[in-house]
C-alpha cells in the first residue's frame, strides 16, 4: 500500500436524515459514518439495498448536504469546485442526455473539465474504443441499451483522468465482458495508484478488486477492514496442482498424514469460471465477424489513464502526444506468440510459480484479434503486465488476495 | 466562461434535437407568411405593410415569450431525470451552470428572433412588389417615406402660456378684480388663466392664421430630402363633405429659406402628413409653419369654421434619421431585452418549483409585465373606491395587494414602456436611448437580480433531493 499521505476521503460522524415537506425526519439514511480512504486504495462499500451506499456517495460528491458530520475530500469540502476536477463518477443509473450521441456526450463533459479540444477529441476516441462503442458512437444515447449507456457512463467518468474514481454499482447492467473489463480497469487503475471507491452487490467482483471494504447496514457501519484479513481462512490450506494420478494422490495423502497428523479435507477438479467460458465464446463470435449493433469487445485502456497518479495534466498531454507519434512509427512485425501476449505469459508465470517447465495450460488461449496491428513492443509489455495479474487472479480462483502481486 | 458556453451549447443542441426550433419556425412561418394571405386586400399598400408588420412582430414577440418560458424545461428536466448529478460532479460552479442555461435560452431566442426578423423583412419587400396598386400614385412613395424609415418626431414649440397668465394676473390685481373673492387662491387663478390662453391659442378662427415653430430640426437640409408635418384638426361644425380646405406655408424668408405653399383638402378629424422639401428648415435648424384657415381653392365652397389643434394630437414635424433596417434591428433588440428578462424569470422559477408550477408563475410574471401599467391604474382605482365604500377587511386586502404589487414593480419591468412595435410600424425612430434604457433596466439590472436569486436558490438546493 502507498504511504499514508493525506486521506483522499475522510468523514467524521457523517449523518444524513431525509425529511418530508414539513421537515419531519423520515429516513435516517446514514448514521455516524466514519470513513477513511487512502490514496491508491480500492475501497468497497457494501450493504443491502437501501443501506445508504448511494447516499454516502452523493454526500461525498456534494449532491446531498450532510445533516451533520464532516466530509473532507483531498482535504477540502465536497462542494469545492477544484476538488471535482480530480474526481470521476459513475452513478448507479445512466444519467446521460438521451438526445446527445456518445461522442458529443464525452465532449460535453470534457468541456466542463476545460480540456483543450485536441485532448477532448483524442480521449473521446480512446475511451470509446476502450468501452467498445466506437462504431455506435454516432447514435443518440437514448437509443442505447442499458449496458451500452453504462459503458458511456464509465467512459465519461474517466475523461478527466481522475485521481479518485467513484463507481456506484459499476457492473450492474453490464455483460460479463463489460463487467470483466470494468474489473480490469479498476485493478489497473488501482495499480497505477489511483484511488477508487466502489459500491456493489456482486460480492465476487468486490472480492476480486478491493483492498478494503466496509459493510453498511441501515446506514451504519457493521464491519470494515482489509479484505484479505476479513476473508482469510487461516485454518485451511489449498494447493492447486495439475491432474495427479491415484498413486501420487495416495503418496501425498500419506505424506500429509505423516508430517501433519491430519487428513486432506477434500479433493476435486476445479472448474473454469463461467466468466472465462463466456468470454471465450464471445471472442470466438467476434473472430467469426458476426454482425452486432451492440457492444464490441473493447480495446485497451487508453494511455492517458496509465500514468501513475501525481502526474500533472501536462504530463498526460505529453503522453498523448508521445503515444500518437509513436503510433506512426514503422513497427517490427510481431510474433504470433506476442500477439497473444495477454494469455501467453500466463504459462510462464504459472511455470514460475510451480517451479516446473512442461506444464499443460489450464485452458485454450482464445484468439485475440483485437490488439491493434500497430502495437509497439512497449505496448505489448504493458499488456503483458496487466494480463499477468488477471491470469493470476484466475489461477488463484480470486480467493487468496494476500498473494496478489505488487500490491 | 468556456464552461458557461459548454452548458449553453448543450442546451442549444437540445433545442434543436427536441424539435423546439422546428416547431417554432413552423409557427412563425404560419403566422408571418400566412397572415398577408388572410389580411383583406382592401387596404392601401401602406396599410397592408403596416398591418402585416404589426401583427407579425406582435405574434413573434408573444410566441417567443411563451417559448422562453417553455425552454426552461431543459433545466427542470435535468433535475428530474438527474442528468444534473453528472454535471454537478464536474468542476463547474453552480452559478455558471445557471447562467449557462440562461445563455442557452437567450442564444436560441436570438436566433429565432433574427429568423423572424429576416422573414418579416423579406415579406415586406414581397408585399411591396406584389400588392395590387390602388389608384393612389403616392402609395409607394408614402410607404417609403413614412413607414419604411426611421423618423424622428418633434412637437411644436408652445408659447409660454404661464408667462401670459402672470401678466394678465398682474393686470387683474391692479384692476382690483380679486379683492372681494372669498377664499381666493392666486396659484389656482394663474393656472386657470394659463389654460385659457392655451385653449385660445389652439383654435384658429375663419381667415385667421397660426404660426407653429419647431426647434432642433436636425435633418439633412438638402432640397431632395423631405420633412413631414403631421397634424390633425377638429372643426366646430362638420362640413357636409367632412373636408376642410386650408393653406400651409413653410419656411422663413427672414432666415433665407425658400417658402413652400401647400394648399390642402383634408378630411376632418384624421391625421394628415404633408411632405415638404427639407431646405425649408433654416440654417439654425428651426422651422416655421403657418396655418391659414382660409380656402385656397378657387370655386370650391368652404364653410367658415373654427379649427382646433388639440393638445392630445399636437402638430409634429418628422424627419428621417435612420434606415428601416437599422430601426428593425433596434426594435428586435428591444424585444430581445424582454425575452432575456423572461428567460431569467423562468430559470429562477425552475430552480424553485416543479415545471408546471414554474411555468404558471413565470407566465404570471409575463402577464404582470405585459399589462403592468394598466393593472396599476385599475388597482389605484380599486383602492380609492373600496377605501370609501367597503369594510376595512376589503380595504386591507386591496391595500396589501397594492403593496405586493408595488414591491413587484421594483423587479418586474413594465413591458409597455418598451413596446416599440407601434412606433416602428409608424416609421418612427426606435431611438438608441430607448434601447439603452431597456438594456439597462431589463437586462443589466433586473435580469441580473433575478439570475442572482436563481443562483442563490440553486446553491442551497441539494440537487439529489427528489424532485418530480
Ligand atoms: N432523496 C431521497 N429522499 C428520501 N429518502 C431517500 C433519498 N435518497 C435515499 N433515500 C433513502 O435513504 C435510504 C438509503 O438509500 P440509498 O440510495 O443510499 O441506498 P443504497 O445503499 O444505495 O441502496 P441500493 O443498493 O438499492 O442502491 C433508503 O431508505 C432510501 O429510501
Ligand atoms: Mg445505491
Amino acid at each position: 500500500m502507498v504511504e499514508r499521505a493525506l486521506p483522499v476521503v475522510q468523514t467524521a460522524g457523517l449523518c444524513k436524515i431525509f425529511r418530508d415537506f414539513w421537515r419531519r425526519p423520515r429516513v435516517e439514511a446514514v448514521k455516524d459514518l466514519n470513513l477513511e480512504i487512502h490514496p491508491g486504495e480500492v475501497f468497497g462499500l457494501l450493504g443491502p439495498n437501501g443501506s445508504g451506499k448511494t447516499t454516502t456517495i452523493k454526500m461525498l460528491l456534494g449532491l446531498l448536504y450532510p445533516t451533520s458530520g464532516r466530509i473532507s475530500l483531498f482535504g477540502k469540502a465536497p462542494t469545492d469546485v477544484a476538488v471535482k476536477a480530480r474526481i470521476g463518477f459513475l452513478p448507479e443509473e445512466s444519467y446521460l442526455y438521451r438526445f446527445l450521441v456518445a461522442h458529443e456526450t464525452l465532449d460535453y463533459y470534457g468541456r466542463l473539465f476545460r480540456l483543450p479540444a485536441r485532448i477532448r477529441r483524442d480521449r473521446t476516441e480512446r475511451l470509446l474504443d476502450m468501452v467498445g462503442l466506437r462504431h455506435e458512437a454516432r447514435r443518440p444515447i437514448g437509443e442505447y441499451s442499458k449496458g451500452m449507456a453504462r459503458r458511456i457512463g464509465l467512459a465519461q467518468a474517466l475523461i478527466n483522468d481522475p485521481e479518485f474514481l467513484i463507481l456506484d454499482e459499476p457492473t450492474s447492467g453490464l455483460d460479463p465482458i463489460g463487467a470483466r473489463q470494468i474489473k480490469d480497469v479498476i485493478c489497473e487503475l488501482g495499480r497505477k495508484g489511483k484511488t477508487i471507491l466502489l459500491s456493489s452487490h456482486v460480492l465476487a467482483d468486490v472480492e476480486d478488486v478491493c483492498d478494503r471494504v466496509t459493510i453498511l447496514y441501515g446506514g451504519q457501519q457493521r464491519a470494515a477492514g482489509d479484505i484479505s484479513d476479513l476473508l482469510c481462512q487461516r485454518d485451511v490450506t489449498q494447493i492447486t496442482t495439475p491432474p495427479l494420478s491415484e498413486e501420487t494422490m495416495g503418496e501425498v495423502r500419506a505424506l500429509i498424514r505423516r508430517l501433519e497428523q491430519r487428513d486432506i479435507l477434500s479433493v476435486s477438479h476445479p472448474r473454469v469460471k463461467l466468466e472465462d467460458f463466456f468470454l471465450r465464446i464471445v471472442e470466438e463470435a467476434q473472430a467469426a465477424n458476426i454482425r452486432t449493433s451492440g457492444v464490441r469487445k473493447g480495446g485497451q485502456m487508453p494511455e492517458f489513464l496509465q500514468k501513475p497518479t501525481g502526474t500533472t495534466t501536462h504530463d498526460v498531454v505529453e503522453s498523448l502526444v508521445e503515444a500518437s507519434s509513436r503510433k506512426t512509427q514503422p513497427l517490427t512485425p510481431l510474433e504470433p506468440a506476442s500477439r497473444r501476449a495477454r494469455y501467453e505469459p500466463s504459462r510462464e508465470v504459472l511455470d514460475e510459480l510451480l517451479g516446473r517447465k512442461d506444464t499443460p495450460t489450464l485452458r485454450e488461449p482464445p484468439p485475440m484479434g483485437d490488439l491493434e496491428p500497430g502495437l509497439s513492443p512497449s505496448d505489448v509489455s504493458r499488456i503483458k503486465k496487466t494480463a499477468d495479474a488477471s491470469v493470476i487472479d484466475d489461477l488463484l480462483g480470486g480467493k487468496d488476495r494476500s498473494k496478489k502481486p505488487e500490491k | 466562461m468556456s464552461r458557461i458556453w459548454a452548458v449553453a451549447r448543450q442546451m442549444i443542441a437540445e433545442g434543436i434535437r427536441m424539435k423546439i426550433a422546428l416547431v417554432f419556425l413552423v409557427l412563425i412561418g404560419a403566422v408571418v407568411l400566412g397572415l398577408p394571405l388572410t389580411v383583406a386586400g382592401d387596404s392601401s399598400l401602406t396599410g397592408a405593410v403596416q398591418s402585416f408588420m404589426s401583427y407579425g412582430l406582435s405574434a413573434t414577440g408573444f410566441l417567443l415569450g411563451l417559448l422562453t418560458i417553455f425552454m426552461s424545461r431543459s433545466l427542470s428536466d435535468e433535475l428530474v431525470h438527474r442528468q444534473i448529478f453528472l454535471v454537478m460532479t464536474k468542476p463547474i460552479p453552480r452559478w455558471q451552470y445557471v447562467v449557462g442555461k440562461w445563455l442557452g435560452i437567450t442564444v436560441l431566442n436570438a436566433v429565432f428572433l433574427s429568423c423572424a426578423g429576416l422573414t418579416i423583412y423579406g415579406m415586406v419587400h414581397y408585399i411591396k412588389r406584389t400588392h395590387p396598386p390602388i389608384d393612389d400614385r403616392y402609395d409607394e412613395a408614402e410607404l417609403n417615406n413614412e413607414v419604411l424609415v426611421a423618423r424622428h418626431a418633434l412637437p411644436t414649440k408652445l408659447p409660454n402660456f404661464m408667462q401670459d397668465a402672470e401678466l394678465e394676473y398682474d393686470r387683474n390685481v391692479e384692476e382690483g378684480m380679486y379683492t372681494d373673492v372669498p377664499g381666493f387662491k392666486p396659484d389656482a387663478e394663474k393656472i386657470r388663466l394659463a389654460q385659457k390662453h392655451e385653449s385660445r391659442w389652439r383654435v384658429v378662427g375663419p381667415r385667421d392664421r397660426r404660426i407653429f415653430e419647431f426647434e432642433n430640426v436636425l435633418c439633412d437640409r438638402a432640397f431632395k430630402n423631405t420633412i413631414q408635418i403631421r397634424y390633425k384638426t377638429e372643426v366646430s361644425q362638420y362640413p357636409p363633405d367632412e373636408i376642410f380646405r386650408a393653406l400651409w406655408r413653410f419656411g422663413d424668408p427672414y432666415k433665407g429659406t425658400p417658402v413652400y405653399d401647400a394648399p390642402v383638402r383634408h378630411v376632418v378629424g384624421r391625421f394628415h402628413t404633408i411632405r415638404v422639401p427639407a431646405d425649408a428648415v433654416a440654417e439654425d435648424h428651426t422651422l416655421l409653419a403657418h396655418f391659414y384657415n382660409q380656402n385656397p381653392f378657387q370655386g370650391e365652397r368652404q364653410f367658415n369654421n373654427v379649427m382646433e389643434f388639440r393638445a392630445s394630437d399636437g402638430v409634429e414635424v418628422l424627419f428621417i434619421v435612420g434606415s428601416f433596417e437599422g430601426n428593425l434591428v433596434r426594435l428586435l433588440i428591444l424585444m430581445m431585452c424582454k425575452l432575456m428578462f423572461l428567460a431569467a424569470v423562468s430559470v429562477l422559477m425552475v430552480t424553485l418549483f416543479s415545471f408546471p408550477v414554474a411555468c404558471l408563475t413565470a407566465f404570471t410574471v409575463y402577464i404582470l409585465a405585459a399589462v403592468g401599467s394598466f393593472l396599476k391604474d385599475s388597482l389605484d382605482f380599486a383602492s380609492n373606491d373600496y377605501a370609501s365604500m367597503f369594510s376595512s377587511v376589503k380595504e386591507f386586502l386591496v391595500q396589501s395587494i397594492m403593496h405586493i404589487y408595488n414591491l413587484l414593480q421594483w423587479i418586474i419591468p413594465d413591458f409597455g414602456r418598451y413596446d416599440a412595435v407601434e412606433t416602428f410600424v409608424n416609421g418612427r425612430n426606435v431611438s438608441l436611448v430607448w434601447v439603452l434604457q431597456a438594456t439597462t433596466e431589463m437586462v443589466l439590472v433586473k435580469s441580473l437580480i433575478i439570475l442572482g436569486l436563481a443562483v442563490l436558490f440553486f446553491h442551497r438546493r441539494e440537487v439529489a433531493e427528489v424532485s418530480f
